[in-house]
């Protein structure tokens, strides 16, 4: 029978058996993929690109490996050790729907690797997103993004949307930086980590997440104190998407009023206002649920506003059917709201030029943004990987796509926390 | 994909055949004194998970999807290299988050120490470290290969049925008015996600009850991985629609004049009947029925027109053969799980909501077609389940028509299948699989780390070899 030791290991550590098993089979990180660079960080943790080592992912030419971005969650530490303590109900959200999801419009998935206290997930790369579209545009070529491209992107997007709604999950955190294209011009919705599955809850959306989706891009209803909402915050996101697209700016730049101390969810003032300066001030015709709504009475003591989305859209969309489409995405009211499905059909869409399916094709090469910077890792202990290799797509434009990672932390709204104080502005670029 | 199951990753990789779930066993097997243990361990581990799931106050759903981990996750391991307790710790700790309610690891680990501290189990070496857990949640997602979306039969019972009296489409989760059991609890409405996911079926509130504690008691087997959720919930309702007197008597009386197709009732015939000769025109929706009468009761319902029964699960459009075979597969687990004593520590049982009580009292009404008829089945599909069925439960089910004749608790060797044996059992095939490890890696000709499996030098080995 078993000597002491072995007994004694039985009773203390009866999965020793188990885990040697386990960690014999295990393929690593390192053994699979280069990894190639840093892209970018947030509250989440860090996201490199990479390359693959496997032959059968070399694509036939037998050299390159497939690219990839991989995402390491953040460990959880205590002091300075890594610890278990838990996988967070965001990574945990993130990799359940990714495991159930396959749409052109949306990210793919293609593995989770789960070694040494940390996760890894391993996407399909995409070189562009649509916040360094919006720079490109604005700082290099000062120029519109042209119909063309605004529309197929815009198209894209909801394409993608619909099917996440369709399969009953809300993004509840769509943004420009969220939203990726690859240098095929497909768009591709990123980051599901704050995205949930409506379909037969246990709990209300709201007992979970007491605030979702940046502030900018935050549906009316919300900024109302609402407990329960749907589908049209993701839509009311992708209108402000849309015409970020189409002035390079957030069209609602407000100041988010932060939490307090007990964690209540202040009244957002002046993102309120910054809404209302466009649309003007809601009233019950347009939106008879507004006087129930938590924070009616607070929003009844702002200044009142004109609608003036009309103008607005004369110098950016400057087409009738943008501007009637927008509007319809701008409905104040959750239930009148333009939906995915009715949005891909709209007018607008039909209407010269339309959308195709390189969201890139009608462009110049020197319109098409440069590709994505990667960086040295300024915090090595994530992730070792070799020097930076010289940068092979030399886009040299000063401030071209510059300071993504900055950017991305800028409207990385709710974030905080992760990012220590300096260093980071290094992932910069110049 | 909430809707899609057939896009699923429930769907695409993990329901298995029966020859997937016996391979996984194949370890255990060379390490049990008697295969059949290992089909009462199935039982006893999904007591435990309920036991500390309701612990946890985690809502049914969520220890159904706890539950469906833990097979799962042995379906690739064995039980005698691994820590049961601990895995159905973290399978508690992952659902509660896969489910969108999340709980502390601290108070998971607390409560597993508690719970399977008792008595009944006897472990005193549950980790206090929640790094354990945490680091046995890691080997589980993986080996989950992060499928954490989970289809249940519940969601289709509810789309497919719904309580006597109450308004269509409610579905119970909007009245906010939660039985014990939950029935209803948390759902949404719905598509079904096959046929032409028309008609509801009107069922009183105990038969509904009953089919929910049905699809309960079904985790306590293999069929959540060998069949697709919504056939387990068809099976259930079926099995519920016979073993509810009244809804059994409804049927009986529509179907007796000489419909022999009708499978369920089929052999009931010769009971007395009442019913028109020419049934009067059965409703397949119930729609209109249930809006007329808002206040129904078992006594007014004599007075509406009859729903067809049969016929609406004969409009499912799902093989009604696969139907039975697993009604049949369920009445197996519930004769297997007659002969297992759990006594509940406290009034709070895990099995409160279970169906297990309505079969054993069914078994012994006379003149109930299903009795006779089941039990021989019963038997029928635990031997090709396993090939472990003990001799006495042929015996019993054999003399059918003593169908009130008790089963024996104690098997034929004076074994009485208890949580405090079954730990035993547990310990025991551990250690075996320890020595052999041991004596490998002391040969020295460990390096090959496997293929001829272990030195087994208990008379298991012999009987297992033989019986397979």
């Amino acid at each position: 029978m078993l000597d002491e030791w072995s007994s004694s290991l039985l009773q203390t550590d009866p999965m020793r058996a188990y885990r040697m098993k386990r960690d014999a089979a295990h393929r690593t990180v390192q053994s699979k993929y280069t990894i190639l660079g840093f892209i970018s960080s947030g509250t989440y943790g860090r996201v490199y690109k990479a390359q693959s080592r496997d032959d059968v992912d070399t694509g036939g030419d037998g050299k390159a490996g497939k690219i990839h971005a991989i995402k390491k969650f953040k460990p959880d530490k205590e002091g300075d050790v890594v610890a278990y303590t838990g996988i967070s109900q965001s990574a945990i959200r993130e990799i359940a729907l990714n495991r159930e999801i396959s749409h052109e419009n949306v990210v793919a998935l293609k593995e989770v690797i789960l070694e040494d206290k940390s996760i890894y997930m391993v996407f399909d790369y995409a070189e562009h997103d649509f916040l360094q579209v919006i720079h490109h545009y604005s700082q290099t070529l000062r120029a519109q993004i042209p119909p063309a491209v605004l529309k197929s992107l815009t198209y894209q997007l909801l394409n993608g949307l619909l099917y996440l709604h369709t399969t009953h999950i809300l993004h509840r955190d769509l943004k420009p930086a969220n939203i990726l294209i690859t240098s095929s011009g497909t768009v591709k919705i990123g980051d599901l980590g704050l995205a949930r599955l409506t379909h037969s809850p246990l709990q209300p959306l709201f007992a979970g997440d007491k605030v979702v989706v940046t502030i900018w891009y935050r549906a009316p209803e919300l900024l109302m104190g609402a407990k329960h909402y749907n589908k049209a915050i993701d839509c009311w996101a992708v209108g402000c998407v849309l015409a970020e697209l189409a002035s390079l700016r957030p069209i609602f730049k407000g100041e988010e009023a932060k939490l307090d101390s007990k964690k209540n969810v202040p009244f957002q003032r002046d993102q309120l206002i910054k809404i209302f300066e466009v649309l003007g001030t809601p009233d019950e015709r347009e939106w008879p649920g507004i006087k129930d709504m938590p924070e009616y009475n607070n929003m009844k003591r702002l200044d009142h506003f004109q609608n003036h989305l009309q103008e607005w859209c004369n110098s950016r969309i400057r087409s009738s059917s943008g501007f009637d489409f927008l509007r319809q995405l701008f409905a104040y009211d959750p239930e009148n709201r333009l939906p995915c499905r009715e949005a891909l059909q709209h007018k607008w869409f039909q209407d010269e030029p339309k959308p195709t399916a390189n969201a890139f094709q009608t462009l110049a090469a020197h319109q098409i943004p440069p590709h994505r910077r990667i960086t040295q890792d300024d915090a090595p202990s994530m992730m070792p990987m070799p020097q930076v290799q010289p940068h092979p797509q030399g886009s040299g434009k000063p401030g071209s796509s510059a300071s993504f990672a900055s950017m991305t932390q800028l409207s990385g709204g709710g974030g905080g926390g992760y990012q220590t104080s300096g260093g980071r502005k290094k992932a910069r670029m110049g | 994909m909430a809707t899609d199951f057939w896009a699923s990753s429930h769907h695409k990789r993990w329901v298995v055949d029966r020859a997937s779930v016996k391979r996984a066993r194949a370890e255990d097997l060379l390490y049990v004194d008697d295969p059949e243990y290992l089909d009462f361990l199935a039982i006893f581990f999904a007591n435990c998970i309920s036991r500390l799931g309701k612990k946890l106050q985690l809502r049914q759903r969520v220890i159904a999807t706890a539950t469906v981990f833990f097979r799962r996750f042995y379906l690739k391991n064995s039980y005698c290299e691994t820590d049961p307790f601990l895995v159905i710790a973290a399978c508690c700790y992952v659902a509660a988050k896969a489910e969108e309610s999340p709980l502390p690891i601290k108070n998971v680990v607390s409560d597993a120490r508690f719970v399977f501290s008792q008595e009944m189990y006897g472990i005193k070496t549950f980790p206090s470290d929640t790094s354990k857990l945490a680091e046995m949640e890691f080997y589980l997602v993986d080996d989950l290969e992060c499928d954490l979306t989970i289809f249940h039969p519940y969601r289709t019972l509810m789309t497919l049925c719904y309580k006597e009296g109450s308004n269509v489409g409610a579905g119970g989760g909007a009245d906010g008015n939660i039985e014990a059991g939950e029935l209803g609890a948390g759902i949404d409405d719905g598509q079904r996600y096959w046929g032409t996911g028309e008609g509801r079926l009107e069922l009183h509130e105990g038969a509904l009850q009953m089919a929910w504690f049905i699809i309960n008691d079904t985790y306590r087997s293999d069929l959540c991985l060998l069949y697709p959720p919504h056939l387990i919930a068809i099976a259930a309702i079926y099995l519920a629609l016979v073993l509810h007197t009244p809804t059994r008597t409804l049927i009986q009386s529509q179907t007796a004049p000489g419909s022999s197709s009708a499978s369920a009732t089929g052999s009931a015939c010769s009971g007395p009947t009442t019913a028109n000769p020419t049934p009067a025109p059965v409703r397949r929706s119930s729609r209109q029925a249930s809006n007329a009468s808002s206040s129904s009761s078992k006594k007014n319902q004599q007075h509406h027109q009859p729903q067809d029964f049969v016929g609406f699960m004969a409009s499912l459009n799902v093989s009604m053969p696969l139907i039975a075979t697993i009604a049949q597969e369920i009445i197996s687990l519930y004769t297997l799980w007659d002969r297992y004593k759990e006594d509940s520590p406290t009034s709070t049982s895990s099995l409160d909501s279970s169906a297990k009580g309505s079969f054993t009292s069914n078994q012994g009404r006379h003149n109930s077609p299903f009795t006779t008829g089941t039990k021989r089945s019963a038997t029928g599909t635990n031997t090709s389940r396993s090939g472990s069925v003990t001799t006495n439960v042929s015996a019993s089910a054999g003399t059918g028509s003593h169908a009130g004749t008790p089963m024996d608790i104690v098997r034929e060797d004076g074994v009485e299948i208890t949580p405090v044996f079954l730990v035993k059992v547990l310990l025991k095939m551990r250690e075996g699989k320890w020595t052999d490890l041991a004596a490998r890696s002391g040969l020295g000709e460990g390096g090959d780390g496997g293929g001829n499996g272990p030195r087994a030098v208990n008379k298991i080995l012999g009987r297992t070899q033989a019986a397979g």
